[in-house]
């Protein structure tokens, strides 16, 4: 798995569309420690400041249908890991946020970049791993697993688990359609 | 002109007569003539009328069934090759759909907010 690190970043998602198109391989990983200009669907603001896990992936050639499906089953497939391994339980507003004790924990975005006949895809996960603390606005709507663990997690054995989850639902999805 | 050829161990007599009607090849037995005919089926062939097609107007379509989420260029506006165009919403997943090659916007058929479908006219460029 190829991870390129980035200190801070004003998209994660920005950069992973730009190596797409310029030929970088599938499943590269954009990760950064923070962002300045995190965006969710419809180009709402995602806040990304250091301690969350920020990540994009640049998705293999596929079926729009496969990566529909994919993009749903995402959300499980993190849903599943903050479960198991931190016995927290998600809530899944579908497609693409999970929430915890009624506060957005993560949240996944799906982007094709069509350019004439070719396209490129990129899945970005904004994770809220160690956040202390949210700004006033955002403090009853958002959580992350620090607050509700009262302990810090290590953010890369979480990065591998969920891209080792996702390869595992690309194989059978393209295997199996 | 007369002489002969050989192909693949077998033995052609071949014969050129020029006439005023046109070019007489006699190969064996056989006799074939290149003369005015066919120089007006090739006149004929070369008139024939092509349909004219402007390949410099570029239509920008939809990729997918969907609803219209951004337009980020008016008409007018020149364009360069790989700027964003539109976003289109689809299958809960976000589409950016780029100009292909430089141009001008000469006509957006489309508003924010509409849902449109696949290989719907979006956008033509000039």
């Amino acid at each position: 798995m190829k991870i390129l690190k980035f200190e801070k970043l004003e998209s994660t998602q920005k950069i992973a569309k730009k190596l797409a198109r310029e030929g970088k391989k599938p499943w590269t990983i954009i990760l950064a420690k923070e962002q300045e200009g995190g965006y969710g669907r419809k180009g709402d603001f995602w806040h990304s400041p250091k301690g969350g896990l920020y990540f994009s992936i640049i998705l293999p050639k596929s079926k729009i249908e496969n990566l529909q499906i994919l993009n749903f089953l995402a959300a499980f497939c993190v849903a599943k890991i903050l479960k198991e391994n931190f016995k927290l339980e998600p809530f899944l507003k579908l497609p693409n946020d999970i929430f915890v004790n009624g506060k957005k924990i993560c949240g996944i975005l799906t982007e094709n970049v069509i350019f004439g006949n070719l396209k490129y895809s990129v899945m970005g996960i904004g994770l809220n791993t160690n956040i202390d603390k949210f700004p006033k606005d955002l403090e009853k709507k958002a959580t992350s697993i620090k607050i509700e663990l009262k302990k810090e997690i290590n953010n890369e054995e979480i990065l591998k688990e969920i891209i080792k989850g996702l390869k595992e639902i690309f194989v059978i999805l393209t295997q199996t359609r | 002109m007369k002489f002969k050829l050989k192909i693949e161990n077998e033995e052609f007599e071949i014969e050129i007569l020029e006439t005023p009607e046109g070019v007489k090849v006699k190969v064996g037995q056989k006799e074939f003539f290149f003369g005015e005919k066919e120089k007006i089926e090739e006149k004929t062939v070369a008139k024939v009328k092509i349909p004219k097609r402007n390949f410099e107007k570029r239509e920008i379509l939809a990729p997918i069934t969907g609803e219209i989420t951004k337009i980020l260029v008016k008409e007018g506006d020149l364009v360069k090759r790989g700027q964003t165009l539109i976003l289109l919403s689809a299958m809960k997943m976000e589409n950016e759909i780029l100009a292909e090659k430089e141009g001008k916007v000469k006509k957006i058929f489309v508003k924010e907010g509409e849902k449109v479908e696949k290989n719907q006219t979006l956008i033509i460029l000039e």
